[in-house]
């Protein structure tokens, strides 16, 4: 093949980015449907209804070619994964990542369905993205993929079809090309068919710290129900994480009075036994993009030793994996509370459940943001924008309705927080799918 | 438990004037005529407002489990699309016919317009004898219904809701085969879903917790007290149990209740929840050992200030409208009441709260269930209940207040507050094309 004839777009893919680290060999694929069986199991859901669940309801690869600023026309890959349209119509993050994988995107679109269903939401799960590398591609060029790749999928979104939401590198700006793009082929404005949108076209109040709040919630709810901690001593929490949700839990949580005792980015831990002056640490970072050289007085280590700290409440809100089989012995917490996509792997998942050290789990715990994208649709779909104040209000109804409901399951079936939030969510969906019913 | 079509008249024209008595269709035509005369409604609008605006009939085939086709016959009539989309049920039954959908089509646009929804009427039925289908040929003969009327439906068009042998089960089926033909989840296309395919909260209990409230309201224009009224009770169902359990609740002496099987009675007050979780073990009233048992006649006739019909239609007709002591009757069923008994109660002064007024709180909170849907977000049962409160409340002031200003019976009054409203829409938009 003459050297004229490669795909522009093949460049994004030189020079793998690092990946996330996977220590444990599942894929996220398979952690999913290995959970699912299980949960499937223990509900007795019949072999018919189990494979229905199973598989994916629909999935469409796209070829997207874009007109790059160099003149030449790049192809680059699409896809959109639509898991169980049982409970509503299908909503998952688009993402725009290098590394995209359809196993990947398989594996977000049903956890999406499980998460949406734990949280009662009306909707099924999905997941897509653009094989594309957006620090190499310029703004232009990534709008016109964007677009394109909407247009491509044109016939299967909308508000009551497939709404979409942002993630890994895509942000609002990209919510907004989604929403323009679906709007103008629609001829009519229709906000309601992406979520994480920016406010001035439709997007929700909290949005931004609506995981931390979240996660906030559940963390209290978890304290307080599983009895941990003391009463004589504030809870001691230790976040790896000081992004927008593990930096805004920290600053909630120490709002709230808790000693937050250990927060850390991707290249330093800081810790202080007493508590660390979190509004001082994160002002810093908010300046310096990092917390390597702040000035707080703490002991400084790595984010492998802060894991293995002793504390009330860990919560990793970092990277997939991060308690993995060589580590999860070394946890000294009384609870772990999951604010990234599966951070504590398959394996870390069983040592800690035989250790007897509950694991809040990711579907459970972070979902505050799915709840405040579902918030935003229904926003979308009234017209009227919520003030704050009712944002928060209802997500925590949400998140402690969802917390009450696993915790029921968790007595009911004798099982781990994580494998009664999959079966709360596999009852539902397959109740939903059986009153339905299989038409044509 | 009709003791009406049990009682077979003796002459022809007895025969006759029976049948007219027992049409509750002719009733309410009867009615619709009275009310538009003291509206002095114009004759272009009295036909209107009278007329289905369109009525689709279709025949549609369905394999059956022997392995043969079998055709089936399906209505749906939408009377009027004036204050808004059709609304109403979708009836299973042997002997439907499209007089009957037709009546009861204008029925709910009556009743949609009386508490104030924005729905017109609406009604559909299939020819056919659910008890002898099984389970899959219910679900291929619903799904090709509703594909075969699938045009003239839809969340601004017109949206189905339970009826005669049809239940959440249907509606998921009928929602299903709608979102699949329109590629896209409309769980706003029916009502009266389960929960978790976009139900309501609160829907199961609509109809009588509206029957508890009309109970309140009237006892505060008779100036009377719960703790001070002696309530009966026909049906022990989804109106007359939960409706009996409410006034119960609100300190209302429930001095009878009835079910399939007849009636009991205690002059001091039955323990309504004790009473319903006896109907739930044993599916029968029979052999409840706390009151006396009579036969469903002389229940109508017992000695009480309340009566809440909330079984079927022609309970109170001409033939017992005499030895009816109770000084307010709030009807839960459809047409308890005949048009005959009608008169007579109102020359005695005899409050009733008619159906179309008192056991709207099942539309209501249908209502509600599309709204909920239309927004994708889901009110707590006690939002449902606050604002079915709010709407009963307000319709009954609003009949109140046109039975003051005509000097007519509720049942009249609600006609003319109904028609009114459409008629006023219909003047407003005025004809297009």
């Amino acid at each position: 093949m003459p050297d004229s004839f490669r795909n522009p777009a093949d460049q994004d893919l030189d020079g793998h980015l690092a990946a996330t680290p996977v220590l444990d060999e599942e894929t996220p694929f398979a952690s999913v449907q290995s959970l699912f069986d299980e949960a499937a199991e223990k509900l007795g859901v019949a072999e018919d209804a189990y494979h229905v669940l199973r598989k994916p309801d629909r999935e469409i690869s796209c070829a997207v070619p874009v007109q790059l600023d160099n003149g030449r026309l790049g192809v680059f890959d699409g896809w959109r994964v639509q898991h169980n349209m049982g409970m509503g119509p299908f909503m998952g993050p688009m993402r725009l990542d290098p590394n995209l994988k359809l196993d990947d995107l398989r594996a977000l679109a049903a956890w999406m369905t499980w998460k949406c269903a734990v949280l009662n939401i009306p909707f099924g799960g999905a997941a897509g993205g653009i094989k594309i590398n957006t620090k190499r591609r310029s703004q232009t060029e990534v709008e016109r993929a964007v677009r394109r790749y909407t247009a491509n999928l044109l016939d299967v979104l909308g508000p009551d079809s497939d709404i979409l939401a942002p993630d890994v590198a895509s942000d609002e700006n990209v919510m907004a090309w989604v929403m323009d793009t679906v709007s103008l082929h629609e001829r009519h404005t229709a906000g309601a068919a992406v979520t994480g949108k920016p406010v001035a076209l439709g997007g929700s109040a909290g949005m931004r710290d609506g995981t931390a709040r979240g996660l906030r919630a559940i963390l209290n709810l978890a304290l307080e129900r599983l009895r941990i901690g003391s009463l004589d001593h504030r809870p001691v929490v230790v976040i790896q994480g000081a992004g927008h949700v593990g930096g805004n839990l920290a600053r909630l949580l120490h709002g709230a009075g808790f000693t937050v005792a250990g927060i850390s980015d991707v290249n330093v831990a800081l810790y202080d036994p007493e508590g660390l002056p979190i509004p001082e640490i994160l002002e810093h970072r908010a300046k310096s993009g990092t917390l390597v050289d702040c000035k707080v007085e703490c002991a400084r280590m790595t984010n492998e030793e802060l894991l293995a700290v002793e504390c009330d409440v860990l919560v990793p809100c970092a990277i997939a994996n991060a308690i993995n089989s060589s580590n999860a012995v070394d946890v000294r917490a009384k609870l772990i509370v999951e604010g990234a996509h599966g951070p504590v792997s398959a394996r870390a998942d069983r040592i800690l459940d035989e250790r007897g050290l509950p694991v809040v789990p990711d579907i459970l715990a972070n979902a505050g943001g799915v709840v405040t994208n579902y918030f935003e649709w229904v926003q979308n779909r009234q017209g009227l924008n919520w003030v704050p104040d009712l944002v928060s209000r209802r997500r925590r109804r949400f998140m402690t309705e969802a917390w009450n409901a696993v915790l029921a399951f968790r007595e009911q079936y004798d099982v781990r927080l994580r494998m009664a939030a999959h079966m709360l969510a596999v009852k539902r969906v397959s109740e939903a799918d059986a009153l339905r019913g299989i038409y044509a | 438990m009709s003791q009406g079509t049990a009682a077979a008249g003796a002459g022809s024209t007895d025969a006759q004037s029976q049948q007219d008595e027992f049409n509750p269709f002719q009733a309410m035509a009867d009615r619709f005529d009275r009310a538009a005369d003291l509206l002095g409604l114009e004759e272009g609008v009295r036909e209107v407002i009278r007329a289905p605006d369109r009525e689709v009939i279709v025949s549609f085939p369905v394999l059956m489990d022997d392995g043969k086709v079998k055709v089936f016959k399906g209505y749906r009539v939408q009377h009027s699309f004036l204050r808004g989309p059709a609304k109403g049920g979708i009836r299973f039954a042997p002997d439907v016919h499209l007089d009957e959908v037709r009546a009861l089509a204008a029925w709910m646009t009556w009743k949609c317009s009386v508490v104030n929804v924005p729905f017109g009427g609406g009604k559909g039925g299939v020819v056919c004898d659910p008890r002898k289908m099984s389970r899959g040929e219910l679900e291929r003969m619903t799904r090709r219904y509703t594909a075969a009327i699938m045009d003239v439906l839809g969340p601004e068009r017109d949206v189905p809701a339970p009826d005669m042998n049809t239940n959440e089960q249907t509606m998921a089926w009928i929602m299903d085969t709608y979102s699949m033909h329109a590629r896209r989840s409309t769980t706003a296309v029916v009502t009266g879903k389960p929960l978790s395919l976009g139900g309501s909260r609160g829907r199961t209990e609509a109809t009588g917790r509206g029957v508890m409230i009309s109970c309140r309201e009237a006892l505060k224009t008779l100036g009377m007290r719960p703790e001070n009224t002696a309530a009966v009770v026909q049906g022990a169902g989804n109106v007359g149990g939960i409706g009996a359990q409410l006034l119960h609740r609100e300190g209302y002496k429930v001095v009878s209740i009835s079910d399939i099987s007849g009636a009991i009675y205690n002059e001091r007050g039955l323990d309504i929840p004790d009473v319903l979780s006896y109907i739930k073990q044993n599916r029968t009233l029979e052999g409840y050992t706390e009151a006396d048992h009579l036969p469903h006649a002389e229940q109508l006739e017992l000695e009480c200030d309340l009566l809440a019909p909330c079984a079927t239609e022609n309970q109170i007709t001409s033939r017992n409208v005499d030895k009816i002591r109770a000084k307010l009757i709030v009807e839960g069923a459809n047409g308890p009441t005949t048009s005959a008994a009608d008169d007579i109660l109102e020359e005695r002064g005899t409050l009733v709260v008619p159906d179309i007024l008192s056991n709207a709180g099942g539309v209501t909170v249908s209502y509600f269930e599309w709204v909920q849907d239309r927004m994708g977000y889901f009110w707590t049962e006690d939002i449902v209940n606050t604002r079915l409160e709010q709407s009963m409340v307000a319709a009954f002031n609003d009949v109140d207040k046109v039975r003051k200003k005509y000097d007519v019976s509720m049942r009249i009054a609600s006609y003319i507050l109904a028609m009114d409203r459409v008629a006023s829409v219909y003047r407003l938009r005025g004809l297009f094309g």
